[in-house]
């Protein structure tokens, strides 16, 4: 054991899935990992520290929730290799928190005596007493301890309570392993450790009565009920998918207007010339027209973070298992693909807790086609300047649905030819999932969550974006002409010799070559798309991003071929809306998608065929249109 | 009578907890199957008391205390007996 202040000791937290390792960890090093009430939200492996009483630095890992040391999912198998000291950079931990459900001994003590049995030092934390007690379980610490040869801590750690006695159990020197008394019986293995678990909680848990009705049990009475259950969850989608859209749009104007203002801070600020045209067109207009996705963002982020805690997103997997086997996957995948549509990387992290391997690289393939918040801007230029209106009308509702359907749809198509394609599982994987009792959301942890996605998005626009806004605006403004017209001046510079290189390859598509450098530079994140449009056809970022967008349309609809034939007609718009509904790009989700599924392969695999798909989804359109007649 | 033949007669008069009526107390009298090793570390061990909730494609049921939904394929592995 180290016990000297360089090195300091490290405990790990181990517990059943939902028994509150989480928010275990957050108070104890104040950090801020993502807490829900829903089985493997730790998909990884978080580490943080904190203080014994006595001054005494230790290293807390929070490892993700197992049912048992066997691990057949690839989370469980983190947890004991982390346990095992078998993880590159962690140590093997000095002593071992077991993290229980104090309502539910009967199933969690499986792990804590395997646990014990590995000869590590072990501590209990009896999570949860006041719902145990609450719930008519008469509980008895003292014997728990006795019997198991473990310090034994009741606490509630939602509430802080018992935290102190928690740290008062770490303090050096750390108890010794203790003897396993069930080794000892005539059974072994599993069978001695489930007989003692089954003497022990006669014991030290009673219960009452073994079934009463809970709130929890009435609440589900309804909220799985065949007919009010779907009722439910269709109300509370839309819910969510209003206020993204909807509701979203207020705080949008906000960020418009400030930025509006800036521009015309600037304008005032610096004579016309290079730097105030990089400024101005280049990092506000660029920058500016990402960051306004913010609330939208935050939106989706605080709507899954609110299921999850309250326990309703167990509900939603469970509901959904029956349409989700239509796509030969399980209602376990229903969380990542719903998280999804608004980030695919969270969505592919979130794969760690479907058991099947196989099961789990399909879900990882097709999530990045359940729409994500970074096409919208894409959407919402092209789709009014389609219907020839301004923003925000039902028939434009009616389209952004129908490319959601379309974009899920094509998902689940592939997933059914994949899964098939794959071949059963080697082990035997069928739906298990633990339906936690309905909890009041932790706000605290909710809204800390929501910042942290919100950080690392306005991140991304302070660097990629910004990045590639400089970039952008540079190929598109040297090499410089003495010509005052502004279409002459692009097609000499840089961009406009890179478009008119790669304009043979999209002129099948309906794009000249202005639209295909934008759809390039959007390769690295969509919504530079948008950006990218407005540097290429020399928008001023006006009053708000409503009205840029809007004047950006209105130098769409008038944009030419040089014969004069208008470039964005509705065949070529719905060709360009086909295309970014299917292509995958994205660095970043390409970059989690390898680390994920363990193999470049596979993350290449799926970037080449999804944007092959796109360019002949998007070839098929604008050609067969045209034979059509359109 | 040996106690395998017993034991092999115990097996065959027992349900399956599909065959159990919604609302009906039982308790586990084998696990027999693939997913055996899985569904004792969720808790659906010999001895234990189950409540079964709700039918279909996923059942419901309550094991000290907690609420598990498990496929139909699951379930027939898992061998009951009326309380009592």
């Amino acid at each position: 054991m180290r016990t000297s202040p360089e090195t300091p000791a490290t405990i790990a937290l181990i517990g059943n899935p939902n028994a509150g390792k989480t928010t275990l960890f957050n108070t104890l090093t104040g950090a801020n990992q993502k807490v829900g009430n829903y089985s493997g939200v730790t998909v990884e492996l978080k580490s943080g520290e904190t203080f014994t009483p006595h001054g005494k630095k230790l290293r807390v890992l929070d490892l993700p929730g197992c049912y048992s040391l066997r691990a057949p999912s690839p989370d469980e198998k983190v947890a004991v290799d982390a346990l095992q000291g078998n993880l590159p950079g962690h140590p093997k931990p000095d002593l071992v928190v077991c993290v229980v459900d104090a309502s539910n001994l009967e199933r969690h003590l499986h792990l804590v005596l395997q646990v014990i049995d590995l000869g590590i030092p072990t501590v209990l934390a009896l999570n949860m007493v006041d719902m145990a007690e609450k719930s008519g379980l008469r509980l008895d610490p003292a014997k728990l301890s006795e019997e198991l040869g473990v310090p034994v801590v009741p606490m509630q750690a939602s509430a802080g309570r018992g935290i102190i006695e928690l740290k008062q159990a770490l303090r050096f020197p750390f108890p010794t392993p203790p003897q396993a008394k069930w080794a000892a019986g005539t059974n072994e293995g599993d069978a001695a450790r489930r007989e003692f678990i089954l003497d022990l909680c006669e014991l030290a848990a009673r219960r009452a009565d073994a079934h009463q009705l809970t709130f929890s049990d009435r609440l589900d009475h309804w909220l799985l009920h065949p007919i009010l259950g779907w009722v439910v969850f269709l109300a509370a989608m839309f819910t969510v998918f209003w206020a993204i859209f909807s509701f979203a749009q207020i705080p949008m104007g906000w960020i418009e207007t400030a930025q509006g203002g800036v521009a015309g801070w600037v304008e005032s600020l610096i004579p016309e010339g290079d730097l105030r045209s990089l400024l101005v067109d280049g990092v506000l207009g660029g920058v500016g027209g990402v960051m306004v996705f913010l609330p939208q963002i935050l939106l989706l982020f605080f709507f899954i973070g609110l299921l999850e805690s309250s326990g309703y997103m167990a509900r939603a997997a469970y509901l959904m298992d029956g349409v989700m086997s239509k796509a030969g996957l399980s209602g376990k995948a229903f969380l990542p693909l719903f998280s999804s549509y608004a980030c695919a990387i969270p969505g592919v992290m979130a794969t760690r807790t479907i058991d099947s391997a196989k099961e789990r690289l399909v879900t990882i393939f097709v999530a990045p086609w359940m729409s994500c918040s970074a096409r919208l801007p894409v959407y919402f230029l092209i789709v009014p300047l389609l219907l020839h209106e301004n923003e925000g009308s039902w028939k434009q509702a009616l389209i952004l649905f129908a490319i959601y359907a379309l974009g899920t749809l094509s998902a689940f198509g592939v997933a059914r030819v994949l899964r098939r394609k794959l071949g059963p599982d080697a082990g035997n994987h069928h739906f298990l999932l633990e339906l936690p009792p309905y909890r009041a959301p932790q706000w605290k942890y909710i809204f800390r969550h929501v910042l942290e996605r919100g950080g690392s998005f306005v991140a991304k626009a302070g660097t990629i974006i910004l990045g590639l806004s400089i970039l952008l605006w540079a190929l598109g403004t040297y090499p410089k002409t003495d010509s005052k017209d502004d279409a002459e001046a692009l097609a000499h510079s840089a961009m406009g010799r890179i478009g008119a290189v790669i304009e043979p390859l999209v002129k099948p598509l309906g794009f000249d070559g202005r639209v295909g450098t934008a759809i390039l530079t959007s390769f690295a994140a969509r919504e530079v798309f948008n950006s990218s449009m407005a540097v290429i056809f020399r928008v001023e970022a006006a009053e708000n991003d409503k009205q840029t967008r809007a004047s950006l349309r209105g130098r769409l609809a008038a944009a030419k071929w040089p014969d004069g034939a208008p470039l964005f007609t509705p065949l070529s718009m719905i060709s360009l809306l086909v295309f970014y509904i299917y292509a995958l790009q994205c660095l970043p989700t390409t970059a989690v998608v390898a680390r994920e599924a363990g193999s470049w392969k596979w993350a290449l695999g799926q970037f080449a065929f999804m944007c092959g798909f796109a360019y002949v989804s998007s070839l098929l359109v604008f050609q067969g249109g045209k034979i059509l007649g359109f | 009578m040996s106690p395998a033949l017993a034991a092999d007669l115990e097996i065959d008069s027992a349900m399956t907890l599909n065959q159990v009526g919604v609302g009906c107390d039982v308790r586990i009298r084998f696990l027999s199957g693939p997913g055996c090793d899985r569904l004792r570390d969720l808790g659906f061990c010999e001895q234990l008391q189950v409540r079964k909730l709700a039918g279909g494609r996923n059942l419901i049921c309550s094991v000290c205390g907690t609420r598990m939904a498990i496929s139909r394929e699951l379930a027939e592995q898992v061998l009951v007996a009326p309380m009592g």
